[in-house]
């Protein structure tokens, strides 16, 4: 055989690892250059193509293609590329093409990072966009999308965050389906415990709050506070963020949600591979509008049910309705009136409703509302059916997160993980908690 | 002056006269091969000015900066390396690198010796063997292996059922703070192959004769082992340490892929590198990202010069 390396390997040898360790170095501050490629683009015939991208699930992304499809019907000259993906790895994805000035044209938005993007110039003030129609949109569903006097975001549905509930792991544990118009978060405990008992463990009663800050800024509405405040501020104080936490080791404690390490697992999993999506909880906390999502996941109807309140009434539970996701056209778009044209029909007519229906929420656009009710499917429909059941309950809007917020929904799960794991205690957790929060807000 | 020292001087004249020449000729034969050389190397050149130095010089401009991605970046002096020095998630992500460094390395280079030294003997079917377990250093880094890793090392994951066989409960070490950073130690010991090969390669160096003295001397496997092995194969251990310690330092994809890109649970697996993406691309601090980036190549600058310099006293070159 050979020799790799030759007899007079020794100084030979030094000068190869020189020289390796030389290209390592370099390599190692060294970020890949990406080609960018592309962008939107005319062809000679006039014909314009435009990049849209989305998060969500399966069901999403064949009614979006769906849509997209009905559009470029109507519009022979439009091309729509869709870029879609989970929630996980989209707004890497997002930050780094726009920092690559490749921002896709149509961008579907979250409230969270709405500021952080429209703050920097990356997004169109939808007010000086020509064609876009919103007179039809139900009043205050716009401000969401709304600051310093323009309109970055349009809301593409409607929803509120709620708590899901599988009745068919329900009736095999044998336990009744709550009134979740009178429930407290003891009574959600003690229900939740009763079902992880008599299945003997193999279901837990109830995902766990604090995945993500939804029910954090629920616990604070409740207790007269917010997590944000109008002012761009962190509005929670320690005190609530340790009660959250406190409540939440009692409802470790009662085994009312999975052990630890399965509460962490499920925080970064894919919806499908989800423990509410493989029938391994009875209860979980997700947006209403994803109940048709999971649903699919699941493989059978689940139902949405009231966050609980301190107090046994459903209209304390600081319930709120949010802007699903939002529409946002790129700033650097050069084909804004195509642009416009297309979120224009994403909102405003009846085909795209018709094929969208309430996957992303509650259309805003009363009009449409009214058209495509009749033919939601039965897991949309529920899901409409809740958001207007509890719009008699409603408390004041909740002010949208400040630049920087988009932080808060990691800053909350690794805190929720280190409480659980009783790494650090509730009132530790929440002054850390706090003190970091802050130190992201710019 | 005498005749002989006249001749002298008339050669060297003469060398002189001739050095020109052909050094001229020489020369333009040289800068002709200079030319078609660099025109050779015209695609790796683009690629290190272009891919390379390019954006290193420009992360280190970033890194004076306030960048957030969208707009212009603004001079801020020195505030984002002072501002390493109180953040504390900084300073977890640096317990967490080295803790996986200086585990993962040591482990990872003695079962890699140790397998060179068993293949090495002779064994039937090495050629087999040495691919087999060469395979998981390619496939080690790679996002497939990370996203099976989750799967073996998740609560109902193969690694569960095994211990299920013997009558273990499992949990689930990857959600697990305390276990998580294990996980990947596991992982990145586990691609052993490739400085395995570059041992077995070096074992194929070292004469024979050696050891037949040895043995005739009474020298056992242990002893010659420790006494002609180890020393006449310490460059190459030296080379494989650098190089996976740098390696190591560098590691992005597996703790990305196996934490979901969160670096958790609780940060435990927030590596240095992955904790850079994240203020990065996270939170749209590419001027803090960058300094960060400059302060990694020093760590791993500052860890290979320590390497070779206390090489000298462990290193032996049979030259």
């Amino acid at each position: 055989m050979r020799p790799l390396i030759p007899p007079t390997a020794g100084r030979r040898l030094r000068a190869l690892a020189a020289v390796a360790i030389a290209s390592t170095l370099l390599a190692a501050s060294a970020c890949g250059g990406d080609s960018g490629g592309g962008g939107g683009g005319d062809s000679a015939n006039g014909e314009v193509t435009l990049r849209f991208t989305w998060w969500g699930g399966d069901t999403r992304h064949k009614m979006t293609q769906q849509a997209i499809d009905v559009f470029q019907k109507d519009h022979p000259n439009i091309k729509i590329k869709g870029e879609f993906g989970e929630w996980a790895g989209y707004w890497d994805k997002l930050a780094t093409t726009v920092a690559a000035n490749d921002a896709p044209d149509i961008i579907q938005m979250d409230e969270k990072y709405l500021r952080e993007y429209a703050d920097r110039g990356a997004l169109q003030d939808l007010k000086k966009s020509d064609g876009l129609d919103t007179g039809k949109f139900e009043k205050d569903t716009l401000s969401a999308g709304e600051f310093d006097g323009g309109l970055y975001g349009l809301n593409a549905g409607i929803n509120s965050f709620a708590i899901v509930a599988n009745p068919a792991v329900f009736k095999a544990a044998g336990v009744a389906l709550p009134d979740d118009t009178t429930w407290t978060w003891d009574d959600f405990t003690r229900i939740a415990a009763e079902i992880t008992t008599k299945t003997g463990g193999k279901v837990s009663g109830t995902g766990a709050p604090g995945t993500n800050e939804a029910a954090l800024n629920l616990w604070a509405r409740q207790h007269g506070e917010s997590l944000w405040t109008q002012d761009g501020k962190l509005g929670i104080s320690a005190g609530q963020v340790t009660d959250f936490y406190t409540n939440l080791l009692k409802m470790r404690d009662a085994k009312a949600i999975p052990a630890a390490e399965s509460v962490s697992q499920d925080m970064n999993a894919p919806l499908d591979q989800s423990a509410l999506a493989t029938g391994k909880l009875a209860m979980s906390f997700i947006w209403s509008n994803q109940l048709v999502a999971f649903s699919k996941a699941a493989g059978t109807e689940l139902k949405l049910l009231r966050i609980p309140s301190t107090d046994g009434k459903a209209a304390d539970n600081g319930s709120y309705y949010k802007g699903s996701m939002f529409w946002s056209i790129s700033s650097r778009s050069k084909h804004q009136k195509e642009a416009t044209e297309f979120v224009n029909f994403l909102a405003n007519s009846t085909a795209a409703g018709n094929i969208l229906l309430a996957e992303r929420g509650v259309p805003p656009n009363t009009e449409i509302r009214a058209a495509v009710d009749p033919k939601l499917q039965p897991a949309d429909a529920a899901s409409s059916k809740f958001i207007q059941d509890i719009g008699k309950e409603l408390g004041d809007p909740s002010p949208a997160p400040p630049v920087g917020g988009g932080q808060v929904e990691k800053i909350t799960q690794r805190y929720t993980t280190e409480v659980l794991f009783g790494r650090l205690t509730p009132d530790k957790a929440a002054q850390q908690f706090i003190d970091e929060v802050n130190g992201e807000l710019k | 002056m005498s005749a002989l020292g006249e001749l002298g001087s008339l050669r060297r004249k003469k060398v002189a006269g001739q050095q020109p020449n052909r050094s001229g000729w020489t020369g333009k034969v040289k800068k002709k091969d200079n030319l078609s050389a660099y025109l050779f190397l015209t695609p790796w050149l683009l690629g290190l000015f272009l891919i390379t130095i390019g954006p290193m010089l420009a992360s280190l401009y970033l890194s004076f900066t306030d960048y957030n991605l969208i707009q212009a970046p603004k001079w801020i002096g020195l505030e984002n390396f002072t501002r390493m020095l109180s953040d504390e998630r900084l300073h977890n992500s640096l317990r967490v690198t080295f803790t996986y460094v200086f585990v993962s390395v040591p482990l990872q280079l003695a079962i890699a010796l140790l397998l060179a030294v068993v293949l090495d003997r002779g064994v039937r079917g090495m050629a087999f063997y040495r691919s087999v377990f060469y395979l998981p250093s390619l496939l080690g880094s790679s996002v497939a292996i990370a996203v099976l890793w989750r799967q073996v090392f998740g609560t109902e994951g193969l690694f569960n059922q095994l211990l299920g066989l013997v009558g273990v409960d499992g949990k689930g070490w990857i959600s697990d703070p305390s276990t998580a950073l294990g996980t990947l130690v596991v992982l990145n010991v586990w691609t052993f192959g490739s400085p395995m090969v570059i041992f077995l390669a070096g074992l194929r160096q070292i004469p024979t004769m050696y050891y037949e003295a040895a043995s005739v001397d009474g020298a056992g496997v242990l002893r010659r082992f420790f006494s002609i092995t180890l020393p006449l194969l310490t460059p190459i251990i030296f080379f494989n340490l650098v190089l996976q310690i740098i390696h190591a330092f560098q590691s992005f994809t597996q703790a990305f892929v196996v934490s979901g890109g969160s670096g958790g649970p609780s940060d435990s697996t927030m590596f240095f590198t992955l904790y850079l993406y994240d203020r990065g691309f996270g939170n749209f601090d590419m001027g803090y990202a960058s300094a960060m980036a400059w302060f990694l190549l020093v760590i791993i600058g500052v860890f290979t010069a320590a390497n070779f310099f206390a090489s000298k006293y462990w290193v032996f070159y049979d030259d």
